[in-house]
């Protein structure tokens, strides 16, 4: 049975990231939102694999990366936001999140 | 001598209003550019590129649990897919402006690099696990 609220979650990322968009939330906002349910939803992905020792440490950090990198490049497409900017969000908002994600999956996921 | 220097005051006011209408002038007719001119061969190389991606995954589901999905029999999708997308990244640099779609290539580059690692570890990134969704978010993108 998984541990972690990805709704509860959704929230606390958006709001964290609100910040470094600021000066293109209306914009980027909706993008933003689904980006970040995929990071959930892949966060979710990789508790239920580890519950069921079907997944290592190295594997989840690798998924949880490529997810990362998926939604880097989607949000890039955002015009006149830049490198530095979607850093910074995607930064907020598992910055966020880490304790939670962590202690629930008993490894520095995040 | 008092009228001289009013005039040589007003000649040079003037020369300096038409220098900076110039310069105005110039800096209105210049083609200023935010974001690179769009690549054709970008456009077909990344086109034919997200096909290569699809026809492994639908491969990989058609074989899967089979010895054809193993990793060691894929190495070829991998070498070729990493050859193509310097390819495409050296043509992207070559065009000015154009950051923002190398930091994308460079994002699809070490999705490959990582579902090669994954695909190494037993698991079979087929168009429905959930490993090779991050992979197809990011083909479809272009």
């Amino acid at each position: 049975m998984p541990n972690i609220d990805i709704s509860a979650l959704l929230t606390n990322m958006l709001s964290a990231a609100k910040e470094p968009l600021l000066q293109k939330w209306s914009e980027t906002s909706g993008y933003a939102e689904s980006e970040f349910k995929k990071i959930g939803e892949a966060i979710l992905f990789i508790e239920k694999q580890r519950l069921i020792g079907k997944m290592t440490e190295e594997q989840a950090k690798l998924h949880l990366e490529m997810q990362k990198n998926a939604s880097r490049a989607i949000l890039l497409t955002i015009e006149g936001l830049g490198i530095l900017a979607v850093e910074a969000a995607i930064n907020a908002a598992l910055s966020v999140i880490r304790d939670t994600v962590n202690t629930a999956l008993k490894f520095p996921l995040i | 001598m008092k009228n001289k220097e009013h005039r040589l005051k007003f000649v040079s006011f003037i020369l300096c209003i038409i220098s900076l209408l110039y310069v105005l002038s110039i800096i209105g007719c210049a083609n200023i550019r935010l974001i690179a001119d769009y690549d054709e061969q970008i456009d077909t190389s990344i086109t034919s590129f997200q096909r290569k991606v699809e026809a492994f995954l639908t491969y990989l589901e058609r074989n899967a649990g089979k010895d054809e999905a193993k990793y060691e029999n894929n190495t070829k999708f991998y070498d070729e897919a990493m050859v193509d997308l310097s390819a495409i990244r050296v043509r992207a640099a070559a065009n000015p402006k154009n950051e923002i779609t190398i930091k994308q290539i460079d994002l699809l580059y070490e999705n490959i690099s990582n579902l090669e690692k994954l695909h190494k570890w037993v698991f079979l990134p087929n168009r429905y696990s959930q490993y090779a969704q991050p992979l197809i978010q990011l083909v479809q993108l272009f």
